[in-house]
């Protein structure tokens, strides 16, 4: 059962059973009021005409003080007769009618619990009318005489039928209307839940960016703004995960296509010198193909895993002189002629694993190189700053557009696929050196602006920053230094 | 001469696809660049077009589109294998579908299924006297009619397809038998031996040691 309709079924019960309790004390009460009234005047009719009896038996002339059944009778029969028709009744010592009036009823009951202290009352049903009959002593001459009277109060009876019946009316409308009411009250004050329901329903289904509506500003509102900071968060981490498992899916395609091309060409080749009666210059050049695809398969594998191994590995870090790589760097490109290098550096030592960082800074003016065309400049430059140590790769070439920025260190991102791999990359490169730069607690960053150029730098902090690891005995860094070198 | 033009970024596939198919008798040409197919389809005609699809310069499903008016018929030769690429590959025009990395006699022998049905190949092969009819299946010697079993048709368009090739014990069953080969290889040796009675080629196909058969014709 829907909780509105709920809410509207109890307060349609507790209503009834609120007018219904209310409009039977009223009426009754009303009732027993006028009830009260009547008797009083009842009892104060009786009186009266027991006072009159008694001066009527007085005037009567009498014989030994004895007051006769006829005198009696006849003196009934004037005080029945003046007035309107009163119903009057006298009974002797014994309750025998000495004058018997209409209707009463032949019961000895009232008569029996009348005495001279006090008068008598009772009400009475008959014919469908209702009577209150009343019984008095009248104590005159020797004779002490009852004096019944009925007084007919069919219309206080009839006017508490009347109560109910106009209340019962009343209360069935005020009932309906209060239901109308009842109803548009209680589903607004459940709308909330409705279209919390409905968002709930419409985010299962998968409509992760669906919103409820606020619509009060009660706990009900509150649990809508709750909800929707939930389900934000939820798409959120949704969205993480997709992107998460695309970016997965997006690495095994290409590294699967990175691996067939060589492939490929190694197994074609392969099978045209076993298959083939080759002539020389056809063999020499099969041959080579194979030898070289085969040397960019193996290139490929330790690069990534180069990436694999960096990724778990403790380095060892030492305070190295920047102008070590730059040295370094400068010496390696100047045999280089088709671009056109620029080295600047501050002096100041960082901390890093030597081999690590010149691998980071190489893999960076590769890339400058391939994004750029020959000829153009490149410059690599060392600056201190405040936090650290800042190296910057600057180059004059394609640059990277806005939304590519992000992807280009995830493994075999290319921005210009083809154009890439004509220069033998496999998109490797970054990811590698975005590795070497977290264990060395810092991260690459990007500034480019397309057709213009990019500028790749990266800040290794000062002494007592940042470094993640550099755990492992010395004797493990004499080890590795050696199987470097 | 049915002339074929490769598109392929990388140099060692195109080379190794344009000795096969020159060995096969094609003319073939190269390009590793989107641009210059195009430029190369517009001012010559080919018969038939090898494309990748990841081209520097222009893609290969665009080139594609520019390709489907001209009628020439393309196969696709990508390392893309999931099932959506082929199908948008085919849905685009393109005949075939070949993912890398490939057999070189099954891109052969999908490059002349594709010529056949456009009817470009030469469907009468002949060695010397024997003359087969492909699209006919018959096969004459010296003018006479020569019985021939489903799969000895096979084996022999096989091997003259393949003059002079060293064809494996397993590219054989592949192509012929259409099945993988589980290393039982009496079968083949069965019906290379009625094959060589039927055309008296006792010494035309030569057993190449440990490796297979080779069809012998001089050059």
């Amino acid at each position: 059962m829907r909780f509105s309709r709920k809410l509207l079924l109890w307060t349609i019960i507790i209503m009834a059973l609120a007018f219904g309790f209310s409009g039977f004390y009223f009426v009754n009460y009303v009732f027993e009021t006028a009830i009260t009234r009547e008797t009083g005047q009842a009892m104060e009719e009786s009186s009266i005409l027991q006072f009159a009896f008694q001066t009527a038996a007085l005037n009567v002339p009498v014989k030994y003080d004895v007051l006769s059944d006829q005198a009696i009778e006849q003196i009934t029969d004037n005080l029945a007769g003046g007035g309107g028709g009163r119903r009057i009744q006298v009974l002797d010592e014994q309750g025998q009618g000495i004058y018997t009036g209409d209707g009463f009823p032949d019961d000895k009951a009232l008569f029996s619990q009348t005495d001279s202290a006090h008068n008598a009352y009772e009400i009475l049903c008959q014919e469908e009318r209702y009577y209150i009959r009343t019984c008095t002593i009248v104590d005159v001459l020797n004779r002490t005489l009852y004096l019944e009277t009925m007084r007919d109060v069919t219309e206080v009876f009839r006017e508490r039928q009347l109560g109910f019946t106009v209340y019962r009316r009343v209360t069935l409308l005020m009932l309906m209307v209060g239901s109308a009411l009842m109803h548009g009250v209680s589903s607004w004050l459940t709308r909330p839940i409705r279209l919390l329901t409905r968002a709930t329903r419409r985010m299962a289904e998968g409509e992760y960016a669906y919103r409820a509506r606020k619509v009060s500003e009660d706990e009900l509102g509150q649990l809508t703004l709750d909800f929707n900071r939930m389900a934000g968060a939820l798409e959120e981490n949704v969205g993480k995960l997709e992107e998460e498992v695309k970016s997965r899916e997006e690495f095994v395609a290409a590294f699967a296509h990175e691996l067939k091309t060589p492939l490929t060409a190694i197994i074609g080749y392969a099978d045209m010198l076993r298959s083939h009666r080759l002539d020389e210059e056809k063999l020499c050049l099969s041959a080579n193909y194979i030898y070289t695809e085969g040397k960019r398969l193996e290139a490929m594998s330790f690069r990534l895993l180069d990436i694999m191994v960096t990724k778990r590995s403790e380095i060892q870090v030492q305070m190295v002189e920047a102008s070590l790589f730059f040295q370094y760097l400068s010496h390696m490109y100047q045999t280089n002629r088709t671009m056109y290098f620029q080295f600047f550096y501050d002096p100041g030592k960082v901390r890093a694993e030597p081999n690590l960082m010149k691998s980071v800074l190489m893999n960076l003016i590769d890339n400058a190189c391939k994004a750029s065309e020959p000829g153009s400049l490149i410059q690599v430059i060392g600056r201190a700053e405040e936090s650290g140590y800042r190296f910057l790769v600057k180059d004059q070439g394609m640059g990277i557009p806005e939304g590519e920025q992000e992807k280009i260190m995830k493994a075999f991102y290319m921005v210009d696929k083809s154009r890439s791999r004509s220069r033998n990359g496999a998109g490797l490169g970054l990811a590698l050196c975005s590795e070497i730069l977290t264990i060395h607690g810092s991260h690459l960053e990007i500034e480019s602006q397309v057709g213009k150029g990019t500028t790749m730098s990266f800040l290794l902090p000062w002494e007592g920053q940042g470094v993640v690891h550099c755990k492992g005995g010395k004797r493990n860094k004499a080890a590795r230094s050696e199987d470097r070198e | 001469m049915i002339r074929i033009l490769i598109v392929d970024d990388e140099k060692p596939i195109c080379d190794l696809i344009d000795l096969n198919l020159s060995a096969a008798g094609y003319q073939c040409m190269a390009v590793q660049d989107g641009i210059q197919a195009l430029s190369l389809i517009e001012s010559r005609s080919f018969d038939l077009i090898l494309l990748d699809v990841m081209l520097p310069g222009v893609n290969g499903y665009d080139i594609m589109e520019y390709i489907r008016p001209l009628g020439i018929p393309v196969i696709f030769i990508t390392a893309k294998y999931a099932v959506k690429d082929r199908v948008k590959g085919l849905r685009l025009g393109a005949d075939d579908y070949l993912v890398k990395p490939f057999d070189v006699v099954e891109l052969v022998a999908r490059v002349e299924a594709v010529l056949r049905r456009y009817h470009k190949t030469d469907n009468i092969l002949s060695v010397e006297d024997v003359v087969v009819d492909v699209d006919g299946r018959r096969v004459t010697r010296a003018g006479r009619l020569v019985e021939l079993t489903n799969k000895e048709f096979g084996l022999l368009v096989l091997f003259i397809r393949n003059k002079n090739v060293a064809l494996f014990r397993e590219t054989l069953y592949e192509q012929v038998w259409e099945g993988e080969y589980t290393g039982d290889s009496r079968t083949l040796d069965l019906h290379v031996q009625r094959l060589r009675k039927k055309l008296g080629w006792e010494h035309r196909l030569a057993a190449v040691y440990k490796v297979g058969y080779r069809l012998e014709v001089p050059e």
